[in-house]
């Protein structure tokens, strides 16, 4: 019983310890926040999936540096992976949108009158 | 809580636990964003990616296994799920890059499309060019010719003498003496003036573009009817010598104007002689 008793608490540490170790990851951080960025200036808000998939990846950043704070850098680590995933799908997206538009605009030029028929844009739910 | 501290039931329940993450195992059930990610790379490897993003395509497939190896290691773990998760982002972010490629591929298409229409455009302009050109100078090559045609002419009239030449706003004008063409009150030609006419005649007859209008006039003496018809009779006199002397009838038209239109003082021998006369008018034909 007593050796039960001493299992609980030495899970209990073990996990705390695999929680907290791990050097702080501050290089994913700061690449996630930079892809983020990057998103927005391709124009992201304007396009409203990729403005979903940034808004995202913010609360994801968020999420991650209260982690670290809290020294859970192996979960922050994850966190920020998703992070960059999604910051990089919303600057995909926010790139497609901007070349549909001069794709139509190029071909407007060549054919004023026929509308061209558009390839659907890629539909991405979470 | 009692029986925790049974060794027995200890035993039992570690047994039980055991027995039940087996289960857990066997039938564990893919999480959420696994589904997901299996059919979001599913669904980019059958559309654009394969075409134009093979390499983000495999990036894909490559996050995929390795959700799907932390998935058999550990069903429930949370790593699995962000293995998947991001797996899940790689499909459909390859599947986005495609499209803007194919998107690229169609705007490069239009872009040479736009490229060729303006060289045809371009071409078809310089064509017309060369063509309007070409016209200008053929127009230009006719006036000049008629504008050579009319000075031969002139410099003909000019020849001949006895015929004083004009330009009027009505067409250039030979006026002939009446006393040099007819004898008093007739209207056949005296033989003196025959030389004259037929250099009239040269001049005018190749002029095919002009027409002929002859017009017979007396002084004001004698009755209006008899000059009437004499003045008309000396004109078609003019004119059949004209005719039989090359200029084509059908440009040819005559008219007997009498005293209508003196040109000098009826009163004196002099004005009279000036009034009678013929003038033949050369006009320019309408254009067809």
């Amino acid at each position: 019983m007593k050796i039960a008793n001493m299992g609980v608490v030495a899970g209990i540490g073990l996990l705390a310890v695999a929680c907290a170790s791990g050097p702080e990851p501050t290089e994913r951080l700061s690449s996630a926040q930079a892809s983020i960025r990057a998103a927005k200036e391709v124009g992201a808000a304007n396009v409203p999936q990729a403005q979903l998939h940034a808004q995202l990846a913010e609360e994801q950043v968020t999420q991650a540096t209260k982690l670290i704070e809290d020294g859970e850098n192996e979960r922050a680590e994850f966190l920020l992976r998703r992070a960059s995933a999604d910051a990089e799908l919303a600057l995909a997206l926010a790139r497609e949108a901007t070349q549909a538009k001069q794709t139509q605009a190029a071909e407007a030029i060549v054919n004023p009158q026929a509308g061209a028929p558009s390839p659907s844009l890629q539909a991405t739910n979470q | 809580m009692k029986f925790i501290f049974d060794t027995n039931l200890v035993g039992k329940g570690l047994l039980a636990a055991a027995a039940f993450s087996m289960v857990a195992c066997a039938t564990a059930q893919p999480p959420k964003e696994l589904v997901d990610a299996r059919e979001a790379y599913e669904k980019s490897e059958h559309g654009k990616a394969r075409e134009y993003n093979p390499a983000a395509l495999h990036d894909a497939k490559s996050a995929l296994d390795k959700a799907e190896a932390s998935f058999e290691e550990d069903p429930e773990s949370e790593n699995t799920r962000d293995e998947a998760y991001v797996a899940l982002r790689q499909a459909q972010r390859a599947e986005v890059e495609a499209s803007t490629l194919a998107w690229q591929a169609r705007a490069e298409k239009a872009k040479s499309e736009a490229t060729q229409a303006q060289a045809k455009a371009m071409e078809r302009a310089q064509t017309d060019l060369a063509s309007a050109r070409k016209q200008l100078e053929t127009e230009k090559a006719a006036r000049e010719a008629a504008e050579a045609k009319a000075k031969d002419m002139l410099a003909k009239l000019a020849a001949a003498n006895a015929a004083a030449v004009k330009e009027e706003p009505r067409g250039t004008v030979i006026t002939l003496a009446g006393g040099v063409l007819f004898a008093s009150n007739k209207s056949q030609l005296l033989p003196g003036a025959q030389t004259s006419l037929a250099q009239i005649a040269e001049a005018i007859k190749s002029q095919d573009d002009k027409k002929v209008l002859i017009e017979g006039h007396t002084d004001s003496r004698g009755s209006d009817a008899t000059n009437q018809a004499l003045s008309k009779a000396r004109a078609d006199s003019v004119a059949s010598f004209l005719i039989s002397n090359g200029v084509p009838q059908d440009r040819v038209t005559t008219a007997g104007l009498g005293p209508s239109r003196p040109v000098a003082d009826n009163a004196t021998p002099e004005g009279r002689a000036n009034n009678r006369r013929v003038e033949i008018v050369i006009q320019q034909l309408e254009a067809k």
